[in-house]
């Protein structure tokens, strides 16, 4: 089953899809992409491709506070609702069509709802959750294509929406995905923004941070790897993140330019010149 | 339902400013676990672990299947955790709570998806017959830190257990009944055992081990570290909560392959007792069954 | 495997819930937890009393249709020694985790067990009983439960009393009744064929095994001995465990 990934590495120097270790993938993204929505975004890292749409703050909702899974009251921390801040209900949509296996997900996906819980829990710590007391800001995200680094996509489109619907944040939180070549040998190399193909048999995390700082919000690795490792992937990821905040800061900019030019500002008009005031 | 008691916010203040003091108001140290104690059963693969006041029941249980179609070769291997409200009358029957999603994603990333158990020697006749091992998970009492214990408790029922001896000659296939033949150990291939870390203070500066439900409650945010012995990580899980300075999770991670160290020097103390225990009651066994006689 | 005749229980060991009680008696062991009364889901809700729910789960596998049945015996068992009416709209949960249950060593065990679901019945009624009274909830009574199977032997028949799981196998016909303080009968199910001439012997032997006679003054020392070597009295034991608890409860004083 093993592709060869690894040995075609060291010959070529590049990866099967013919990218040098750090090069990212194309990251290509849109802001408001649905007219109806409060903030959309549609986010594409490769051929992992995502869209997201953001509803709120709205009124909390009392019947979906109790059966939503986003609820931090249950022990640790979250983006609990409630007097001390806005609730962030994520709901994630895998499409049956998205990935070469049509495998349908059922609602009771615990994978599905790790991510959600993952989401939500990072989101409401980089919004300032606590000027909307008592509300919901309510993603949903749908997830068109998968290949690889979704946490990261996901976490990035979402970013990206909630800029478009004007919820204040401390920073852009940005992922992305290191791995290395082979888990075994102590001179292996690490790799940037992995595809499915190399999520499948290379060791790799996935690490969100704030901004362009090595303040780390999300950290999931899921495969075996020696312990001596996980700094130098750390690191890597982090510098990852760092030009993925780059691309995202100037997709907002862009965004902002363009709201300008248009002049036809009918919403967030302060946020366009926010973002100047930003860039 | 009712809801989980939330921490007064003196409570809050008094247990927060300690912790920035360098204090646990249960008077630990801040990586210092709290008393364990294991046991287990007569039966096989049965544990009982207790951690304070936390109390984790853990059975494992075998029985031959036909193994799914896209892997003939594999054995079946599930860990089931269901919450029930004995732990906290906020726990429904048929409801998992996040608290219940994240603790069985978790064991289900360090203790299976890191293939602690040999899955292919579970297989019986390829294609038709292989074990399905289970692990059934039962929270007693819930007093923060569920994590860890889980995992060890699973860990420690897994390496007891015994399944049933089997033999194949020609197409048959015979399952020994206990008392025909002395069940046999699985086929376990290293023990992952996690470690969580909790974060208090605005910039997440304070790191506690085995947090207790309090503490739980009032963290800024946690981080799960799961290591075997051999010094390789099995799962690392950060998710979501105020950011924490990478190098604090880098040092994180070598205070957890320690204490990770430590307990399964423990943990291998506790079953090389138990067989100990064991060896002294086979014999009466043998002769309170040539009595039935 | 060696099986306990004695039976043991250990009360509010359990520091989150309401009350608790882990039982062991004739290779069964139970824990048990009652919260109450606590705040009721609305379509559950009775306006005139409180609802009891009984949760069994087994110690592998997801509870089934046997873990129903068992549950809907004891909630209708416990239903009428709780002072209900005391509570209206308000929930009494009784938890019972079944930790282990004796495996026939002669067969290999399955996860679901297609056998008789009454066996375990007994344990944990008294379960229920100890983690109730752990509970503080007032009770019109106490209850004591017992097992019997008549097992042939020899051409005749023979009633075994807390029979092994082999014996439950061979036996033609079980039963399970249990008793109130009040030397009432509250449940009698029967399983097996039988006449109403067994049954009425099962029955007497049932009732000398639950009721034993009060135990009224000092003098009647012979007549506890005679009862002990009978068989254990469960009446006496869920008093004697109360009354250890609350002499340690109140060692301070």
């Amino acid at each position: 089953m093993p592709l060869d990934t690894s040995s075609a590495y060291p010959l070529a120097l590049l990866r099967v899809d013919g990218r040098r270790w750090n090069d990212l993938r194309r990251l290509h993204a849109a802001v408001r992409t649905q007219a109806a929505a409060d903030g959309s975004a549609y986010l594409e890292m490769g051929n992992t491709k995502v869209m997201c749409t953001v509803t709120g703050p709205s009124e909390e909702n009392k019947r979906r506070t109790a059966a939503s899974t986003a609820t931090g009251n249950t022990g640790g921390a979250g983006g609990g609702a409630g007097a001390g801040g806005a609730e962030v209900a994520v709901e994630i949509v895998v499409g049956g069509f998205s990935s070469v296996d049509r495998k349908r997900r059922g609602r009771g996906d615990k994978r599905i709802h790790e991510l959600q819980t993952t989401l939500s829990k990072a989101l409401a710590a980089a919004l300032h959750t606590h000027l909307y007391p008592r509300s919901t800001i309510a993603l949903s995200l749908h997830v068109l294509s998968q290949d690889g680094s979704l946490l990261a996509a996901l976490l990035n489109a979402s970013t990206l929406a909630l800029v478009d619907a004007g919820i204040p944040m401390s920073d852009l939180p940005v992922a992305c995905t290191a791995g290395l070549t082979s888990a075994a040998s102590a001179a292996d190399d690490p790799l940037v923004d992995l595809n499915a193909q190399e999520e499948q048999e290379l060791p790799f995390l996935t690490l969100a941070t704030l901004g362009d700082t090595d303040r780390v919000m999300v950290l999931v690795l899921e495969t075996r790897v020696q312990a001596a490792r996980l700094k130098d992937m750390v690191d890597l990821a982090a510098d990852a993140c760092k030009s993925v905040h780059k691309s995202l800061r100037e997709v907002v900019r862009r965004r902002g330019e363009h709201m300008v030019e248009e002049g036809a500002v009918e919403k967030g008009a302060s946020m366009a010149m926010d973002m100047d005031i930003d860039v | 339902m009712p809801r989980e008691a939330e921490p007064s916010l003196n409570e809050r203040a008094f247990v927060v400013q300690a912790l920035q003091e360098g204090l646990r108001i249960d008077g630990r140290a801040l990586d210092q676990f709290r008393e364990l104690d294991l046991k287990f059963g007569d039966q096989y693969g049965v544990a009982d672990l207790t951690l304070g006041k936390t109390r984790i029941f853990a059975k494992v249980s075998a029985e031959v299947t036909t193994p799914y179609t896209d892997r003939p070769f594999d054995g079946i291997f599930t860990i089931t955790t269901e919450l029930s409200p004995m732990a906290s009358p906020s726990f429904e029957v048929n409801r998992p709570t996040e608290t219940e999603i994240m603790l069985s994603r978790l064991l289900e990333k360090t203790v299976r998806r890191s293939n602690a158990l040999d899955t292919e020697s579970l297989c019986l006749v390829s294609g038709q017959k292989c074990w399905s091992i289970r692990v059934d998970l039962h929270v007693l009492s819930h007093d923060g830190n569920l994590i860890d214990a889980s995992c060890l408790a699973v860990v420690a029922a897994l390496r007891h257990f015994r399944k049933p001896d089997t033999s194949i000659e020609g197409e048959t296939l015979t399952i020994y009944t206990p008392a025909e033949r002395e069940p046999v150990p699985l086929s376990w291939l290293h023990s992952p055992l996690c470690v969580t870390f909790s974060f208090f203070g605005e910039e997440a500066d304070i790191v506690v081990m085995d947090a207790n439900l309090l503490e739980e409650q009032l963290r800024v945010t946690s981080f799960t570290i799961s290591f075997n012995k051999h010094g390789e990580i099995c799962q690392g899980a950060k998710l979501g909560g105020t950011t924490v300075e990478a190098m604090t999770l880098i040092k994180c991670a070598n205070d957890a392959l320690d204490k990770v160290k430590e307990l399964t020097t423990w943990l291998d103390l506790k079953l090389v007792e138990d067989s100990k225990r064991r060896d002294k009651g086979g014999l009466m066994a043998e002769l309170s069954a040539e009595n039935e006689r | 495997m060696t099986v306990n005749t004695e039976p043991q229980a250990l009360i509010s060991h359990l520091p989150k819930a309401d009350g608790s009680a882990t039982f062991s008696y004739a290779g069964y062991t139970v824990v048990g937890a009652v919260n109450g009364p606590i705040e009721v889901q609305r379509r559950d809700e009775l306006p005139e009393e409180a609802a009891v729910d009984v949760i069994v789960r087994p110690a592998a596998g997801v509870g089934g249709t046997r873990e129903r049945h068992l549950e809907s015996l004891i909630q209708s068992t416990l239903r009428q020694i709780i002072l209900v009416n005391n509570f209206p709209r308000t929930l009494i949960q009784v938890i019972l985790q079944i930790i282990v249950a004796p495996e026939n060593e002669y067969v290999n065990a399955k996860i679901t067990q297609a056998s008789s679901n009454l066996p375990i019945l007994p344990a944990l009624l008294q379960t229920a009983i100890l983690s109730l009274l752990s509970s503080t909830l007032p009770l019109t009574a106490t209850l004591t439960s017992t097992a019997l199977a008549i097992v042939p032997d020899q051409g005749g028949s023979n009633i075994v009393l807390n029979p092994t799981a082999r014996e439950v196998e061979q036996s033609q016909s079980f039963h399970v009744f249990a008793f109130t303080s009040h030397n009432e009968l509250i449940l009698a199910e029967s399983e097996g064929s039988f006449t109403m001439k067994e049954w009425d012997d099962v029955y007497a032997r049932a009732y000398s095994q639950c009721c034993p006679p009060a135990l009224s003054s000092d003098n009647d020392d012979a007549m506890i001995d005679d009862q002990r070597s009978a068989g254990s009295d469960l009446r006496h034991f869920t008093r004697s465990t109360m009354e250890q608890k609350i002499v340690s409860d109140l060692y301070w004083k």
